[in-house]
């Protein structure tokens, strides 16, 4: 089987100081990978060169067959667009970063009318869906302001889910949240995790990674330090990240 | 004992000269709201080359804020009224030239103005619109600008107030605005006194007028929706999704 996204030999430097030095990571379609480590490891800059949020100084980025990042010399991978790779990729964010001056419902109906070009009706229809999926139908009309965090992020993960994304990366989506509403969040994702979605999820929640991680990635100062299957947080034998786990948990 | 000449305040010449002293304010008004229009639209665009990529492009821009900006009102319109006669042989009407004389002003504050909001809007706006796909012309028009829009909203009316107050200098050039017109009365009854009062009432009269309005605009700009006006305007999308609602 094809990985959907393959990293190879991703190195990041902001100014003169390199954060990650040389990552390969492949994500096959229907698979769930988590990553976890201590902050200023680098997890999040893997996540976001996914989706060229963040360019790599150097490397492959290929989704689908299709190179998007800077490529490795001489290779004849096809190449596209940013915006081609973003319109399959759907993102979470730590801060939700939902539109404020747009209620619920229209911080979705936005995005599907302004990328897929759908009318504004019809592009309301499928925000109503999305909203009712993440039971949150009857908040259409709020704004993000008058949304609790756990519910903004709902909606965040609604929006992104509203263009039907062949992948979905998640950037510690609840980090920023209450711990009484984490717990909802999660209930989402999980949901979205049975119905086959293809994740990556950089998460400080070791319960929620044990149980839907099929590929556990610890990453620690810029490199993949670890990493193993579903039996990863059981079976590990590094010592720095049973030590990670262990201060985590 | 000399004794003291007697005040003699002729405030019924306010009242007699009604019509033309707000035909004076509404000159202004009308200079002032075409020159505003004019300058946001100038304005925005330095705004952007000055947030440019590239250096030619931010330093035109830093050159054009800090030369009119640091022009006089009464200067500037001299110098278009007179000296674009006198250069290239066309004359400006007096309209014209205050109108381009407050644009060139007030276009380089907008310039601050909209860098500044622009700047103030959270990085993680323009990145959810990336990482959904969107063009950068759609993330700046329906994201970007609307935020950043309800920033420099109450900015844009102080700059409005000024510039009706700045169209006062154009009495040199001829144009007949408030004080043009107040001036003229006065040149008959001299009455300095009672009409430079009738003049600053009018003056901070429209000042409050536009207060007025601009708030009207801020509320129909802000989030979550406030003021009667909004929810007007926007009754019909809401029962639309109140049908969706319920539908689902």
């Amino acid at each position: 089987m094809n990985a959907l996204i393959s990293l190879r030999g991703i190195r990041k430097s902001f100014g003169t100081s390199e954060v990650l030095h040389g990552i390969d990571l492949d994500v096959y379609p229907g698979s769930h990978t988590v990553i976890f480590g201590p902050s200023g490891s680098g997890k999040s800059t893997v996540l976001r060169s996914m989706n060229l949020l963040e360019e790599p100084t150097e490397g492959s980025v290929v989704f689908e067959g299709v190179e998007y990042g800077p490529g490795i010399p001489g290779d004849a991978t096809p190449r596209g667009k940013k915006i081609d790779l973003r319109r399959q990729v759907g993102m979470v964010f730590q801060q939700f970063n939902l539109f404020p001056h747009l209620s619920a419902i229209d911080n979705i109906a936005l995005s599907v009318h302004a990328v897929t070009g759908k009318s504004k009706d019809e592009a309301l229809e499928r925000a109503a869906q999305e909203l009712k999926n993440v039971g949150l139908l009857k908040w259409a009309m709020n704004y993000p302001a008058q949304l609790s965090g756990g519910q903004q992020q709902r909606v965040a993960i609604a929006r992104a889910l509203s263009l039907d994304p062949k992948l979905m990366l998640f950037d510690e989506p609840t980090s920023a949240l209450d711990p009484e509403l984490v717990g909802e969040v999660l209930a989402v994702m999980r949901k979205l995790a049975e119905t086959g979605m293809t994740m990556v999820v950089v998460t400080h929640e070791m319960g929620f990674a044990k149980e839907i991680g099929d590929q556990c990635i610890f990453m620690d100062q810029g490199y993949i330090a670890d990493s193993g299957g579903a039996d990863f947080f059981d079976t590990c034998t590094n010592k720095r990240t049973k030590e990670f786990i262990g201060s985590v948990l | 004992m000399e004794e003291t000449p007697r005040l003699n305040f002729m405030w019924h010449l306010v009242w007699d000269f009604r019509a033309e002293l707000l035909r004076g304010l509404l000159t202004a008004f009308e200079v002032a709201i075409t020159a505003l229009i004019l300058s946001l639209f100038v304005g925005l665009l330095f705004a952007l080359m000055k947030m440019s990529r590239f250096a030619l492009w931010r330093g035109i821009a830093s050159t054009y804020v800090n030369v009119f900006r640091g022009i006089p009102a009464l200067v500037s319109v001299v110098w278009v009224y007179f000296g674009w006669s006198l250069l290239f042989g066309y004359n400006f009407t007096v309209y014209q030239a205050g109108v381009i004389a407050l644009t060139l002003l007030y276009s380089s504050f907008f310039a601050e103005i909209f860098r500044s909001a622009l700047e103030a809007v959270h990085k993680g706006q323009r990145e959810a619109g990336q990482a959904l796909g969107m063009s950068r012309l759609r993330i700046f028009r329906s994201i970007v600008m609307p935020q950043a829009l309800k920033i420099a909203i109450p900015n844009i009316g102080s700059m409005y107030i000024g510039m009706i107050k700045d169209t006062s200098t154009f009495t040199v050039i001829g144009l007949a605005e408030l004080v043009f017109v107040m001036q003229s009365i006065n040149a008959e009854y001299f009455q300095p006194f009672v009409l430079f009062t009738a003049a600053a009432g009018l003056y901070v009269a429209a000042a409050f007028l536009v207060d007025f309005v601009f708030r009207i605009v801020e509320g129909g700009l802000s989030y979550p929706k406030v003021g009667r006006v909004k929810r007007f305007l926007t009754r019909r999308k809401r029962a639309q999704i109140q049908r969706l609602v319920e539908a689902n």
